[in-house]
């Protein structure tokens, strides 16, 4: 592997991992607070399952970078700086209501499901073997996540009312989920990822019919069009962040900085 | 479970169930539609008599199908199934339970349910919402050192 190509699949792994680390630390807040008992359980199981998808991608990266397992994750996620983070933005918006929630992960793992079902054949050996491991559990939060989101947009005027502003809110944040980063072109001609063009059609035919027959109306696409209205557009770059983050991170990372030689 | 429907409980069953490995299926099915007798209940009142019919099942349609029966061989233990009878209805279905699996010593309690009220996850369910706990490590409470750690470091201390 050249060094251009290495460079390209450590920044993409961490892209993968930082996404899934920042949505299961933004799940985990619901922990007590969820609408019911039972659901309160799921999503907190959701949010372990997603934290622990992070660790795959986190000691992939630990392989290609030559570093130990168990410490390099660690320094990874509580003592890096803001600025390198890359996940996008989505994940790191704060939780608002059950439906915002719900129809983030619903979109999110839409596009997990669709991301890992392509991955699995990646020429890159550990990143296959890691996406078919993870895409099995991401099938169960699929199903999970679209079950609520039926229902809520199904159910009363007001769950209606809530996931259409929800949906309104989100849905400009995604188009980063498929924005390429630099080096994105190595790993597509290495025939380690698929063309980000592919999986975005392929998650819109999934997620635009499900969402109208949710009866939501989606927001019209991210283009010229949107420029001409004035809408707000996040950046499509991984590299920019929203002031969320850094509230986020402050209380992720605050107990092992509070003593970072500790032993746990 | 508390849930909207069938569906979610077996959804929100998955995790609060099933963390453990060796879970292969769920049933999930509607309270109002289990008809349960315990052995005093049967024994201070014939099957069929007032008060011992089908108060609280909601559930008859009148026609000859599937129950499931299940029940529990001691106070402590679990529901069980069992088998399957044809019955027309809840009442029909335990007194034939009754003939066909009490055994030697009569169970403590018995469910019987019609078959049709069950949503079972499929084999295809397997892979997504089981086979994942098989790779992660179940923890006992006990497995969490925490409070023994921190009464180590209370008492070496003095509660500082």
């Amino acid at each position: 592997m050249n060094s251009s190509l290495r460079h390209a699949l450590s920044q993409h792994l961490l892209a993968l991992a930082d996404d899934e680390l920042i949505l299961g630390h933004r799940d985990s807040q619901w922990c007590g607070m969820a609408p019911l008992l039972e659901e309160d359980i799921a999503f907190a199981n959701l949010a372990l399952d997603e934290i622990g998808h992070a660790l795959v991608w986190y000691t992939l990266l630990a392989d290609l970078a030559g570093e130990d397992h168990y410490i390099y994750p660690d320094r990874l996620v509580y003592f890096r700086q803001i600025a390198d983070f890359r996940n996008v933005q989505l994940v790191e918006l704060p939780n608002g209501d059950w439906a915002f929630s719900m129809l983030r992960q619903y979109l999110f793992d839409t596009y997990e499901t669709v991301y890992l079902a392509a991955a699995v054949g990646s020429a890159h050996q550990p990143l296959a073997e890691a996406a078919a491991k993870i895409r099995l559990e991401e099938i169960y939060h699929y199903r999970h996540t679209s079950a609520w989101v039926r229902r809520l947009g199904l159910g009363s005027v007001e769950s209606q009312r809530r996931l259409q502003a929800a949906l309104d809110k989100i849905w400009p944040y995604t188009g980063q989920l498929f924005a390429l980063s630099p080096g994105d072109e190595f790993l597509v001609s290495a025939g380690y990822l698929p063309p980000s063009t592919i999986l975005s059609s392929t998650w819109k035919d999934q997620v635009v019919p499900f969402l109208l027959d949710c009866g939501l109306q989606v927001p019209v696409e991210s283009g010229d069009e949107d420029t001409q209205t004035g809408r707000f557009h996040p950046p499509l770059s991984r590299e920019r962040h929203t002031p969320h983050l850094k509230v986020l991170l402050r209380e992720l990372q605050s107990v092992p900085r509070l003593e970072p030689q500790a032993v746990w | 479970m508390h849930a909207s429907d069938p569906e979610m409980a077996l959804l929100n069953a998955r995790d609060v169930f099933v963390r453990r490995p060796e879970c292969t299926s769920l049933w999930v099915v509607l309270a109002d539609a289990i008809f349960s007798k315990t052995a005093q209940e049967l024994e201070e009142q014939e099957l069929g008599d007032k008060g011992l019919g089908d108060e609280g099942v909601k559930e008859e349609s009148g026609e000859v199908e599937n129950y499931y029966i299940f029940y529990k061989p001691k106070p402590t233990g679990t529901q069980t199934l069992v088998g399957e009878v044809p019955a027309a209805a809840p009442v029909e279905a335990l007194r034939l339970a009754l003939e066909r699996f009490s055994g030697d010593k009569p169970p403590s309690a018995w469910w019987v349910l019609p078959a049709r009220r069950v949503l079972v996850s499929s084999p295809d369910d397997i892979e997504s919402m089981f086979a994942p706990a098989q790779d992660k490590k179940f923890r006992l409470s006990t497995d969490f050192h925490t409070l023994t750690e921190m009464r180590r470091v209370k008492s070496e201390f003095g509660g500082q």
